[in-house]
């Protein structure tokens, strides 16, 4: 049966059909759907794993599906690249003991940063902490690599790496949906082996290091010849002796090279790779031996191409090989379009298939397109913190442009964008904190102020709150806690109120950790009363030490998922000027602006999607803008 | 035989859910599928445009200059369609202007509308102009707009309706069935007229 699955659909169906019972995972995008995915379907369609989680970090989300699988359990662990950074200290020492019941660890990059966050090519990861990696080049490998990736850690008793990238992730095709596996009823127990699970000395360490690097060559043995239950073999070769031109590629530019043969009917043999660490060296050797020229396409770093290069060096004979090394030729940047992989080949080729639209038309449509800025949603309440904070700033006699305002990761970051303009930096999970006690250290004297998420508070902001407070460093954290991780697809926390399983788990209150971490400047704003709000954040601003506002209200969308309502405002037409005061100081979504027509005079206009924030009416200077009481 | 549809607009249009009836219908009638979503950041307001791919296709996104059909719900998103039309292609245009916050006050700054069909007609689309919240209105359904241009193309392309109508039957709210369903009807006579 066939289904119209997204790679991370695919890949959730994948999980599913091996019978994995442990799931673990932090939100990121283009990860977060396959947990998502799970979730969904938990306990329907007979799917019942023992446990599946959002994790606080991806760190703790490897070490619980680690100790699962060290018991004897299949785990899985999910995270987007950067995630990949946090976990990867665990990481390294269990792929060095590596596991007795599977364990896979997906994560997804992102070549073209969609998703806005440091373009990192993960594969260095697997070359990094000796891990196998296959490399999905379709929807469908998704479901197959997933299966195989849990016999293949099983196989060769370590965990295995499976890689997508958003244009995999992200993509929905016709997906063939497999069998499920039904697992004999295994002995769950941890074997005491301090030589295998401890690193205690040198001679165990090194001993694991050589387990490590042994288990790469089975896994190598395992799959160059497999081949999938849908038919397709991980690694690939289409070779014809007459033709003297050859591409060697990997992951998602499949699609765009297949696409390419097809449509210009080019003639080129090919050996597609989908385990990538490591690299089935013979059959790279088989594949030089029978071209002269070879280009090499993947995205992102020349991970491939390095290794090529080197086995091509070893042997007697010179093959002319075409990549990123080459200059002014294949970007290291960016995802490749058809475009890139039409370029890329034409060059290659030296002819050209298909002339371009006229450019002009491109430039054209791109001068006068029209930008549409991502502002917070309505009734968002980080809206009305970053409007108090900033009137705060101002009502302090000092200039936007010198108070230095760090940002951290999530929706919280749109407080850079207009009309607030105030995040001047974004790093990485719970950085907003540590890099502002670096600009304190450097000498700037005039107050610095850390805002960030509630999930991202609790993922990485808790140590170098500690920090600052250990360090007596002078600096105001704003926690915008809206009881959800709302960007990567509202997800719950350990600070969430209401969701579903919430007799399972147990509430852990940000204003408690602060308390605990010894933050004696505590304040609770509710960021819909902005006279209160500001005139908080004016006294925290002015203490002499660490102080910490905890912005409180919750996700609008989720609030109004459960039916949490407000009252609603509107504009009395007669008093409005049409003065855009109201605009340019929230720029909510749900105001229209009708400008003056022929006799009639400019005005605003409150729209139904109004959630009942009531931030609008602070600064309206007519006080035109008026909650709708008893729907009057 | 290969059909490739790009479809622009802002969020709230119901742009994906048009794209993944059509996506849905592909898989319906045994044929390979590719659908691409952009997805991110796009709330009520924001860019959004989907890809479908039908037929002997592999790549997840449409080459340059081969969108057989380009939808553009919002007229400035229409942009960005341009360089994907197929010379000869159609292009349903949706007579609608949804003006970012920035530019509510400055509705002059919005490109004008002759400068986009002078290059939608540069690229060689066949034109064909909507309004579908004329339509929506009339069936007093206004989030339908997306339904009506699903009629137009399926009677365009002459696409099986009964699969289609059970594909909306299982992917519209209930209480909203009936009048969609009177959406697809107006958007296939719509069509009809236009022949």
């Amino acid at each position: 049966m066939k289904r119209l699955l997204t790679g991370n659909e695919a890949i959730a169906e994948g999980v599913i059909e091996s019978g994995v019972e442990v799931i673990t995972g932090y939100p990121g995008t283009p990860s977060s759907e396959v947990i998502l995915n799970l979730k969904s379907m938990q306990n329907k369609a007979d799917f019942r794993p023992q446990h599946i989680e959002w994790s606080i970090n991806e760190k703790v989300a490897l070490e619980i599906a680690a100790g699962a699988a060290w018991a004897g359990k299949r785990a899985l662990v999910t995270m987007k690249m950067s995630g990949l950074n946090v976990a990867a200290d665990s990481l390294v020492s269990i792929a060095y003991s590596g596991c007795r019941g599977g364990l896979v660890i997906f994560v997804a990059d992102d070549p073209g940063a969609h998703a806005g966050m440091a373009e990192q090519d993960s594969r260095h990861y697997a070359r990094l902490m000796i891990i196998p990696m296959l490399d999905l080049a379709s929807q469908q490998e998704g479901l197959d690599y997933m299966k195989l990736a849990f016999e293949l850690s099983e196989k060769i008793g370590g965990p295995i790496f499976l890689r997508s990238t958003t244009d995999i992730s992200h993509v929905a095709s016709d997906v063939e949906i497999g069998n499920r596996l039904n697992l004999e009823k295994r002995e769950i127990f941890l074997e005491k082996d301090i030589t295998r699970y401890t690193k205690a000395a040198s001679s165990w360490c090194i001993a694991q290091h050589k387990d490590a690097i042994n288990r790469l060559k089975q896994a190598l043995d395992y799959t160059d010849n497999y081949l999938s239950e849908h038919g397709i073999r991980v690694n690939e070769m289409s070779l014809d002796e007459k033709i003297k031109e050859g591409v060697i590629y990997s992951g998602a530019v499949e699609g765009n090279f297949k696409e390419a043969i097809k449509r210009y009917n080019l003639k080129l043999s090919w050996l597609k790779i989908g385990l990538i660490h490591p690299l089935p060296e013979e059959r790279i050797k088989r594949f030089l031996e029978k071209v002269e020229r070879v280009l090499i396409l993947e995205e992102l770093d020349p991970f491939i191409e390095t290794e090529v290069r080197r086995i091509a060096s070893q042997m007697n004979k010179s093959v002319d090989i075409w990549g990123k090394f080459n200059k002014d030729f294949l970007p290291w940047v960016g995802g490749y379009s058809f475009r890139e992989i039409k370029k890329g080949l034409e060059t290659f080729l030296g002819k050209v298939f298909e002339s371009e639209q006229d450019s002009r038309i491109r430039l054209k449509a791109k001068e006068i397109e029209v930008k549409r800025t991502t502002s917070f949603c309505v009734g968002c309440p980080h809206r009305g913190a970053y409007f108090a904070l900033n009137k705060a700033i101002k009502k302090l006699k000092y200039k936007k442009d010198e108070i230095i305002i760090t940002g951290d990761i999530g929706c919280t970051i749109l407080g850079m964008n207009k009309p607030f303009e105030s995040c001047w930096t974004e790093i990485a999970m719970g950085a907003s904190i540590g890099l502002a006690q670096g600009f304190k250290w450097a000498g700037i004297e005039k107050p610095v102020i850390a805002t960030i998420g509630d999930s991202t508070f609790f993922h990485a902001g808790i140590p170098p709150l500690i920090n600052a407070i250990y360090q007596k460093v002078p600096l105001t954290v704003i926690i915008l806690d809206n009881g959800w991780t709302a960007m990567t697809g509202f997800e719950e926390n350990p600070g969430t109120l209401a969701f579903d399983n919430k007799e399972d788990t147990k509430r852990v209150d940000i204003r408690e950790i602060c308390q605990g971490c010894g933050v004696e400047d505590l304040k609770v704003i509710d960021p819909y009363k902005p006279e209160e709000a500001i005139n908080t954040i004016i006294k925290a601003i002015k203490y002499p030490g660490v102080s910490v506002v905890l912005s409180r209200q919750e996700c609008a969308l989720q609030a109004k998922r459960r039916k949490v309502n407000f009252a609603k405002y509107r504009v009395d037409i007669k008093k409005c000027t049409g003065c855009r005061v109201c605009l340019n100081s929230v720029g909510c979504p749900a105001m229209v602006f009708h400008p003056a027509e022929e006799k009639g005079r400019p005005y605003m206009e409150i729209t139904m999607d109004c959630f009942g924030c009531g931030i609008c009416k602070f600064d309206c200077p007519t006080g035109a803008i008026e909650e709708i009481k008893d729907g009057k | 035989m290969e059909n490739n549809f790009y479809i622009t607009g802002v969020g709230g249009q119901g742009v994906v859910r048009l794209g993944q009836i059509l996506a849905l219908y592909g898989l319906e009638k045994g044929k390979k599928v590719r659908f691409y979503k952009q997805v991110g950041m796009a709330q009520r307001g924001g860019p959004v445009h989907c890809e479908v791919r039908i037929g002997e296709v592999f790549g997840s996104r449409i080459p340059p200059l081969s969108a057989d059909i380009v939808v553009v719900m919002e007229l400035a998103e229409g942009l960005k369609a341009l360089e994907f039309v197929k010379p000869g292609g159609m292009v349903i245009l949706n007579r609608k202007k949804i003006y970012p916050l920035d530019l509510m006050a400055y509705p002059d700054q919005y490109p004008p509308e002759e400068e986009i069909i002078q290059l939608f007609k540069e690229v060689g689309a066949k034109i064909f102009w909507i309004e579908a919240d004329r339509i929506t209105q009339e069936i007093n359904l206004p989030l339908a707009e997306n339904i009506i241009i699903l009629g137009v193309i399926a009677n365009f392309l002459s696409l099986d309706k009964s699969i289609l109508l059970n594909l909306l039957e299982k992917n519209v709210l209930g209480s909203f069935l009936t009048k969609n369903l009177e959406a697809f009807e107006r958007g296939f006579q719509w069509a009809e007229e236009m022949k």
